[in-house]
């Protein structure tokens, strides 16, 4: 019987631990401790700085690594064949991923592989009389859904880890043993071809610490340069809702949301933003939220801390004088 | 060259959000369905941007039979849409959707594709906005042994079976090309899909989608058995408490910033 939770990562991540990792951890040993179930944490590839410190911090048990040329950077048929010969040789009950642009693909195509169901967007996961349930956003964030295992004997879980709090436990914990697992990728062929590789420009969004974003409530591309005037004075970055990606105002790098970039900035300034569902769940984990908008029912206020009702074309250049001491 | 689109008919997530905001949203006795006879049934927009896709690569010159495939009780709606904007097939697989997962799903596609025969290109839109889940797509092209190419802004042939794929990634686009037969998924930055004249909308109600039955396809081992059930459905709760600064623009201003310099939020 497979009686084992794994979570995965195969990026390098920032500051040695891969995004992700702690959030998704710490769900999983929560589960683990719960189910009475193995904590192991797989990484593919080179092992991030301080995966043995963080493996450490959260009780894991097995450090497996899996380690190959072919890993040394992402390559999607390589990573899902690796990830299917762990699978098969060590069958796991829980495969647990932080919810990535390149997880998006990676675990439903590692469940149909391994012949296990898949969840993604999971907020939760317990194990209740055995049964394994997993609570998901759905309706882009206005419900919770709750799924069961019923047809399966193990499930891969796409982890929102963004909207999730890292939390190791108290008291101390055991040394993770290390394993080296061999792996055999000789036969895998990379079917898709990166003709023109993305180039990342300047910071990232999701590692923002302040980011003001704006919305279709400010009417114009032209009005938009008052989000980059407020985001440079601020020393954040700008985002913007989806409709005004979708209207050319400005490169959809810069969307936040459901199906953007989920940040989670210290500062939150929304701009001519409703506020629909789909649009927070790519920053209700702000620290603080602030919102402008002209429309005083708007959804947004309803997440903000402070909010001012009012025209974004007066009020943004107004707070970037403040913020300037004039 | 033969295209498939596989589509959904989901709830308006727009008048979803607007009843979840008034507190209002009604979730049945099963405790997980949404029962608002109110809420409208869309094609999903995604989907409806795949098949905007499939359209786009014949106007482009490529000879192509453009089929859309959805599964419902009764997608007629949906299949007609798809009809009047400019596919050539379409066929419904009648299964109540509360009876299925994301695998089940998958698995009656990939046999309606295998039982099509010769497709070059399955479409599928990036995720359902219901269920948000994203994951057909992927088992699909495990099941049917094709590549994937995700979150697509743009496609395009070169060549007579070769697809280029600019990817919206968070990185900025990425330019892929891979070998047909293939699935791609499309994603919002696609852009708007055509919206049909009144009178190939009133000429596609004539159309009837061609049925597939469930039993009628081969479905593996398996039997393309769920494997989740989903049991429980509840609004996501939106608290908060916020604080409203008044004034005009220049006070409010001076007072956020103060609040905030003094909170430590900015410097």
């Amino acid at each position: 019987m497979p009686n084992t939770v794994v979570v995965c990562t195969w990026d390098q991540g920032r500051q040695g631990v891969p995004a992700g990792a702690e959030e998704t951890l710490t769900l999983a040993r929560k589960c683990s401790v719960s189910a009475g179930l193995e904590l192991n944490w797989l990484v593919l590839g080179p092992a991030p700085d301080r995966a043995a410190e963080i493996a450490s911090k959260y009780g894991v048990a097995h450090l497996d690594r899996i380690d190959a040329p072919e890993l040394s950077e992402f390559q999607p048929d390589v990573c899902v064949a690796a990830l299917a010969q762990y699978c098969e040789r060590h069958p796991p009950k829980l495969v647990l991923v932080p919810q990535t642009f390149e997880a998006r693909l990676v675990a439903p195509r590692l469940a149909a592989r391994a012949g296990a169901a898949v969840v993604m967007n999971a907020l939760d996961l317990v194990v209740e009389n055995g049964t394994v349930q997993l609570t998901a956003s759905a309706y882009g964030g206005d419900t919770r859904v709750t799924y069961e295992l019923t047809g399966a004997d193990a499930c891969v879980v796409g982890v929102l880890a963004d909207m999730l709090l890292a939390e190791a436990p108290a008291g101390g914990t055991s040394q993770p043993e290390t394993r080296q697992l061999p792996v055999d990728l000789g036969g895998v062929r990379e079917r898709v071809k990166v003709v023109q590789r993305a180039r990342c420009e300047g910071p990232r969004l999701e590692e923002a610490e302040i980011i003001v974003s704006g919305g279709v409530g400010l009417g114009t591309k032209e009005n938009f340069q008052l989000i980059q005037d407020l985001a440079g004075a601020l020393g954040g970055l700008a985002g913007a809702s989806r409709p005004a990606v979708e209207n050319g105002w400005v490169d959809s790098s810069r969307q936040v949301g459901l199906t953007g970039k989920i940040t989670r900035p210290v500062l939150y300034l929304a701009a001519g933003i409703s506020g629909a569902s789909q649009h927070m769940v790519g920053c209700a984990a702000a620290k603080t939220i602030v919102a402008i908008n002209t429309n005083p029912d708007a959804p947004i206020f309803r997440y903000a801390r402070y909010g001012i009702v009012g025209d974004a074309m007066e009020i943004l250049p107004a707070i970037t004088r403040a913020v300037k001491g004039a | 060259m033969k295209i498939v689109i596989c589509a959904k008919e989901v709830l308006d997530p727009d008048a979803v959000d607007n009843y979840v905001l008034a507190g209002k949203l009604e979730i049945g006795d099963d405790g997980k369905t949404l029962t608002q006879k109110a809420i409208p049934r869309l094609i999903n927009a995604y989907d409806e941007q795949a098949i905007e896709c499939a359209l786009k690569l014949r106007d482009a010159g490529v000879d192509c039979q453009i089929h859309v495939v959805a599964l419902a009780a009764d997608p007629t709606k949906i299949l007609q849409h798809a009809i009047a904007m400019g596919a050539d097939e379409v066929a419904a697989i009648a299964v109540d959707t509360g009876s299925v997962d994301g695998y089940a799903t998958a698995a009656l596609l990939a046999a309606f594709v295998t039982s099509l025969g010769g497709v070059d290109v399955v479409l599928c839109g990036r995720q359902a906005s219901d269920g948000d889940q994203g994951v057909v797509p992927a088992m699909l092209g495990e099941m049917l042994g094709m590549p994937i190419v995700t979150i697509a802004r743009a496609v395009e042939m070169v060549g007579p079976s070769t697809v280029r794929v600019t990817r919206v990634t968070p990185d900025g686009d990425e330019i892929v090309e891979v070998a047909c037969p293939a699935v791609i998924t499309i994603s919002n930055e696609f852009g708007p899909p055509r919206y049909p004249t009144g009178l190939r909308t009133m000429k596609a109600r004539k159309v009837k989608p061609t049925q597939v039955s469930p039993e009628s396809l081969s479905l593996g081992a398996d039997g393309g058995k769920p494997r989740v059930t989903l049991t429980r459905q509840v609004m996501a709760s939106i608290t908060g408490s916020c604080e409203f600064l008044s004034g005009d623009a220049a006070t409010a201003a001076r007072d956020l910033v103060k609040r905030l310099r003094d909170e430590r939020v900015i410097a």
